[in-house]
């Protein structure tokens, strides 16, 4: 599938991708990002991550982040904090340089398309669309962009803000919207057609909470989830009482629940229940959903199913349930199974059905041709998400039933590519959408080679401050904690590459890896991605620089050593002094981030490094060579190594090797030095840089 | 392979005294292996000597390239723009290479940037040990696998002489006698009975005694036709 303007994301990758990357919908690189926040680039990696995701504000609040459970840091010990920092650098992010990336140079076409729906799914085809020059109207049926970003989740989990910011980025890019009207009511499909759209989108979603046929649903008190959710949203007045009894056991469920507890600031005085058919263990919702729901003091009451509704004077008192053995069937079809004469009752005031949500298609009529799923979906073609009448795609929820945020906008986007492809005349049954090759696990004998490193914990509201207001909890990452979180990616994939063509077979790389990784195989080096753990040692030192470090090259230092000369200060009295500091051990503590660095005079510049062993000796020679009076590097001692001595060992041999250059050029080899420090002891680098300058001041200034 | 080691730095600057422009030129195979001039090397010792000659005043330019086997022209070919444009290479190659280059750009001097030293085996990362003169008439079979000419300090054939001290040579402690390895290992295979053989003198006409050697093999060569068989 070849496109001329702004490329799909959803694209087949030349080689393997990680895993993350693989697990996220919109395919973000996350591997790409993290590495950029690992560095202290931290705009970069807001570029990164926002290049796919038009929400990102709202994904790095709320998204169910799926990469992290394909994490392979899960095989060593746990993963990458990898939603925290999505949010880490969107939080950074200086919204005055732009919300994303510029608008590709594209024609403007004049082929016009509508979106129904401004939820995830409907706001990421019109902007992918808009990006492409076709002119975009949005049709939203609420007064306000979101969809259920905005009447479904909690303030408490995602500030309306956040959500404003996103749109505002998208409406930038060339989206129209106009809110307050509802299809099949203010409009219908085909006046939409008649009105010149030559192309629908449908992502209406699913906003209408579902119902159980038992008795009681009448009983004044008993409410629906999603409604609930969408009056609290939109701050119309909810009646609930003092004993809340949520039926349900997803994600949904426990926004519900969550909500209850804050709806009218009682405090103690109200008690919330949730109520559902599956055991502990296999409630749908997301554990850390679960674990703050009874840290806010609600009461889980699993494997049991609702009976009845009690009543009295035609309002709740109760609700009677019944054991549930088991959810589904054998054949692992939704068909709970209940225990005779287990029915007890539940006391409450009021009852919040949370069972799940459906669409609501009575817009939808038969002569518009789009035909519906028995689960009351609109039916679509898999591939290109092309509905039965042509012109008229659908994506998000309405087709996949109740997902995720960044599921929906990856339909939004598909649905963009096969409109845009549908509009210039090409054959759909002929789009194919190949989904990325995932990097292999981790094999056992390099699992058990990788250091475990502690995940960094997030900063949570305290709980006394937390429960009857609408504030978010999780508070986010200082950049020290961010770079220290992101310096546990393994970088799947993004390790050392050989050129087979340049590799004389020299068995070098064979014999430094720390890992064990590279072998000789039909007389080249071959370096097994799924096993390198791009520590970079290997590139540093093939003799024939056969091999180079996909992720942040050894010619990538090279730009920073030179891009470091050319800011330095013109005239300064003092020895300019280059430090190559291993970035793991830097920023172990706070302190370097936090204040050291910040410490250094302007004469000191230093260059962080993913361990030392990315260093070559010509990156050394370049830095004198270029002028620097002194350069030191500084690294960890031994057993302190992420990966491990071997790494240690190599900084010192190239070192060594450098100042004797040095000695023979007549500049002096007490110009370089190498430190070990252990990483609590980094407060002392500007001492150690002031030592260096002490020592050269002594040999005179690098006449060069 | 064909072990070297680059020439030292001042050498080096005063070969290169008298050109500006200057093409740094290694070579792909046994100098890449052995840590003497591949690319990598290239790239190090022309930082080095731009920052000699600045240092020295100068204004030189030094290019950089590296051939898979400057000992064929067809590889050399691949830069012959580079070596016009210069006035002068510095072949980090072995001595065989540094020749190419001379017969075949006669234009163009080329010169070492290497010291060949030695046909050896690299015992570890970073260690590199003599094992062959390239006599033309080997008598490893005669010795256990273990080279006397080129391990024996004296290139005794019937060793060890008196100079053997604890298994080591008295030319220097660091150098193993050669016939002890010899003799231990035959008695190892419990083959002393070859020791036990006075070996004559051998015939060096093979070796450098004998001339410049020269190998043809007629039947590889594209000129070859099939003689009569008469
Ligand atoms: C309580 C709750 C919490 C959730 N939490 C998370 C979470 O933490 N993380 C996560 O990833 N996902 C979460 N989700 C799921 C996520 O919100 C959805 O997957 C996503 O919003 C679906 O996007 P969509 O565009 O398909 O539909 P929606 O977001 O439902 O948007 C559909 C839009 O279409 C409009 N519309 C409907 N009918 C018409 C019509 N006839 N004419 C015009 N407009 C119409 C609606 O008003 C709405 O704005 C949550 C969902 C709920 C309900
Ligand atoms: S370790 Fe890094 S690259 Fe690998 S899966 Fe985890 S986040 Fe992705
Ligand atoms: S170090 Fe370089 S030349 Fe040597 S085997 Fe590895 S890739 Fe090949
Ligand atoms: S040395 Fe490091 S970068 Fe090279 S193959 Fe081994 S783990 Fe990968």
């Amino acid at each position: 599938m070849k496109h001329d303007e702004p490329p799909p994301v959803i694209s087949p990758a030349e080689e393997a991708s990680p895993p993350c990357q693989v697990a996220c919908p919109l395919h973000t690189d996350v591997r790409g990002y993290v590495a950029a926040i690992a560095r202290g680039d931290f705009e970069e990696g807001y570029a990164i991550a926002r290049e796919p995701n038009p929400l990102i504000y709202v994904c790095s609040h709320v998204c169910a982040h799926p990469c992290e459970e394909e994490c392979r840091r899960n095989q060593v010990d746990e993963p990458v904090s990898i939603a925290a920092l999505k949010r880490f650098v969107a939080e950074r992010h200086d919204l005055s340089l732009g919300h994303g990336p510029s608008k590709p140079a594209v024609e403007p076409k004049n082929q016009r398309v509508a979106i129904i729906g401004a939820g995830p799914a409907g706001l990421t085809a019109a902007y992918d669309l808009a990006r492409m020059g076709y002119p975009v109207t949005i049709f939203e049926a609420l007064p306000e962009p979101g969809g259920m970003l905005r009447v479904g989740l909690p303030k408490y989990r995602l500030p309306r803000e956040i959500i404003d910011i996103d749109i505002k980025g998208i409406l930038e890019a060339g989206v129209e919207l106009k809110t307050n009207v509802r299809i099949g009511q203010d409009l219908t499909i085909s006046e939409l057609k008649a009105q010149g759209y030559e192309a629908i989108f449908i992502g209406i979603g699913a906003q209408q909470s579902r119902t159980l046929r038992i008795e009681g649903m009448d009983l004044d008190g008993v409410l629906l989830g999603v409604d609930f959710l969408r009056d609290v949203n939109q701050g119309k007045p909810v009646k609930l009482g003092k004993k809340v009894l949520v039926i349900g056991g997803g994600n949904v469920a426990v926004d519900v629940a969550r909500s209850a507890v804050r709806v009218g600031n009682l405090g103690d005085e109200r008690e919330v229940h949730m109520i559902c058919l599956e055991c502990r263990e296999e409630m749908p919702a997301h554990e850390w959903e679960i674990i703050e729901a009874q840290r806010e003091g609600i009461v889980l009451h699993p494997s049991l199913g609702p009976n009845r509704i009690l009543g009295r004077d035609g309002k709740v008192v109760g609700l009677e349930t019944i054991v549930c053995e088991s959810v589904f069937d054998s054949e692992g079809r939704f068909n709970p199974s209940f225990v005779c004469n287990t029915e007890s009752v539940i006391e409450g005031d009021t009852v919040i059905l949370a069972i799940g949500q459906a669409s609501d298609l009575s817009f939808i009529h038969p002569e518009d041709g789009i035909e519906l799923t028995p689960r009351r979906t609109i039916k679509v073609d898999p591939d290109t998400l092309a509905t039965t009448a042509p012109g008229i795609f659908a994506g998000g929820e309405v087709i996949s039933g109740p997902g995720s945020v960044v599921g929906s906008m990856a339909l939004g986007r598909r649905a963009a590519i096969s409109i845009d492809a549908y509009l210039r005349g090409e054959n759909l049954a002929k789009l194919r959408f190949a989904e990325p090759q995932k990097l292999g696990e981790l094999p056992q004998k390099t699992v058990e080679k990788i250091k475990p490193l502690i995940r960094e914990p997030m900063p949570l509201l305290p709980l006394e401050e937390r429960a009857f207001n609408y504030r978010e909890v999780e508070l986010g990452y200082t950049p020290a904690m961010a770079m220290r979180a992101a310096h546990r990616c393994l970088t799947c994939g993004g390790g050392a590459y050989v050129d087979t063509g340049k590799c004389a077979a020299c068995l070098t790389c064979v014999r430094v890896c720390p890992y064990d990784v590279p072998v000789i195989k039909d007389g080249a080096a071959f370096i097994d991605p799924t096993q390198c753990q791009a520590c970079g040692v290997c590139a540093s030192e093939c003799p024939a620089k056969a091999i180079t470090m996909k992720l942040y090259s050894e010619d990538q230092l090279y730009q920073e050593i030179e891009a470091l000369f050319a800011t330095a200060p013109a005239s300064n009295p003092e020895p300019f002094i280059v430090g190559f500091c291993c970035l793991y051990c830097a920023y172990a503590g706070d302190e370097w981030a936090e204040s050291v660095r910040a410490q250094l005079p302007p004469n000191v510049r230093t260059l962080d490094v993913f361990c030392t062993s990315r260093i070559d000796i010509q990156h050394l020679l370049r830095a004198f060579e270029l002028g620097a009076d002194g350069v030191f590097v500084a690294g960890c001692v031994g057993e302190e190594c992420r990966h491990t001595d071997k790494a240690v060992n190599r900084i010192q041999g190239k070192v060594q090797f450098v100042k004797e250059v040095l000695n023979q050029v007549g500049l002096g080899g007490d110009r370089l030095a190498l430190y070990n420090i252990p990483s609590a002891e980094w407060g002392t680098v500007p001492r150690i840089a002031q030592e260096m300058a002490e020592r050269v001041r002594t040999l005179g200034t690098n006449p060069l | 392979m064909i072990i070297a080691e680059q020439k030292p730095l001042d050498e080096i600057k005063s070969m290169i005294a008298d050109y500006q422009k200057v093409l740094i030129l290694g070579c792909g195979t046994c100098v890449t292996i052995c840590f003497a001039g591949g690319e990598k090397e290239v790239g190090a010792l022309a930082s080095a000597l731009r920052m000699a000659t600045r240092l020295d005043g100068q204004n030189k330019e030094f290019i950089e390239a590296t051939v898979q086997r400057q000992c064929e022209y067809e590889f050399n070919e691949e830069v012959a723009d580079l070596i016009e444009e210069a006035d002068v290479v510095l072949s980090l190659a072995c001595g065989i290479g540094v020749q190419t280059m001379n017969e075949q750009f006669p234009n163009k001097l080329t010169l070492p940037g290497l010291n060949t030293a030695f046909l050896g085996q690299p015992v570890e990362q970073g260690v590199w040990d003599e094992r062959c003169q390239a006599c033309g008439d080997c008598v490893l079979y005669l010795t256990g696998g273990i080279c006397p000419i080129a391990r024996c300090s004296k290139s005794l054939l019937n060793g060890p002489c008196g100079g053997s001290q604890n298994g080591k040579c008295e030319v220097n402690p660091e150098i193993d006698c050669a016939w002890q390895l010899i003799y231990d290992r035959l008695q190892a295979l419990d083959r002393l009975d070859l020791m036990m053989e006075v070996k004559p003198a051998k015939d060096w006409s093979t070796s450098r005694d004998g001339g410049p050697r020269k190998i043809v093999r007629e039947d590889l060569r594209l000129t070859f036709v099939e003689e009569k068989q008469s």
